[in-house]
């Protein structure tokens, strides 16, 4: 078990930022198309 | 009400609950000390991946059933669950880097697991890409159909991959003949968020299905 804690949240940080933005921006892409037509 | 507007409201819901496991894997999920937070990556790539597979999975069980059935339903369903798949492909091999950079001190290495889930990623992209070049909706269908049975081929030997070849990837947590290896707090923070992206797949997978068979896209 090491003495200190890796300091390793900017990259949690990033990669919850990136799931949400792809999630949230492919639920609004496909929102948008369906009210195209 | 509508199957779009099921598939739409299946999605707000998942989005929600999404953030009720981000909040739970930062408040209420123990640190692990040799990683530190990065490894609560795990929580969002691990069912990523999942969603990927079981959205390859379908699209290779529909292309059979219409290869042999020629229903043209189960090619739609394909079609959806493809492009769905691709999303949730694109959030595993984006977020995969994010947690190997800290933990191994490298972006991407080129062994057994990560290149055949690249691999899967290009078959995901191919089968958009031969769906948009063939006109002719008949042969379209047949050559997609083609395409997802390699992809469903695939998926056993990137499951397999870490017990058949030295690779830095961890071997499964949760889908392995044995107990789960890490603490019941870890694994149910999993397990949700494992539902979560379910959740989020069927919505989509509806949505796109609807939009498919309304001719709001070229299916």
């Amino acid at each position: 078990m090491p003495d200190t804690v890796p300091q390793t949240g900017s990259y949690m940080v990033a990669a919850y930022i990136v799931a949400a933005v792809i999630l949230v921006g492919y639920a609004i892409v496909l929102a948008r198309r369906a009210r195209r037509s | 009400m509508t199957t779009g507007r099921i598939g739409r409201w299946m999605t707000v819901i998942g989005l929600l609950l999404l953030a009720v496991v981000y909040v739970r894997a930062l408040k209420f999920t123990p640190l692990e000390a040799s990683q530190g937070l990065a490894q609560k990556i795990f929580y969002v790539h691990v069912p990523a991946a999942w969603s990927a597979m079981l959205a390859m999975g379908l699209v290779g069980l529909a292309s059979i059933l219409f290869l042999f059935l020629r229903d043209e339903r189960y090619d739609r369903f394909a079609a959806a669950s493809a492009e769905v798949g691709t999303v949730f492909c694109l959030i595993m091999l984006m977020t995969g880097p994010l947690w190997a950079r800290p933990v191994w001190g490298t972006w991407w290495t080129w062994d057994a697991r990560l290149t055949l889930t690249l691999m899967l990623f290009f078959i995901f992209i191919g089968y958009q890409l031969l769906r948009g070049v063939i006109p002719e909706s008949a042969l379209r269908a047949q050559y997609a159909a083609v395409v997802g049975i390699c992809g469903l081929v695939l998926l056993p030997f990137i499951h397999l991959s870490v017990y058949f070849f030295r690779t830095l990837h961890p071997q499964p947590i949760i889908l392995k003949p044995s107990a789960p290896s890490a603490p019941p707090e870890m694994v149910t923070t999993l397990l949700m968020s494992f539902g979560v992206f379910t959740l989020l797949y069927i919505g989509f997978v509806v949505q796109r299905y609807a939009l498919g068979t309304e001719g709001r896209v070229d299916a």
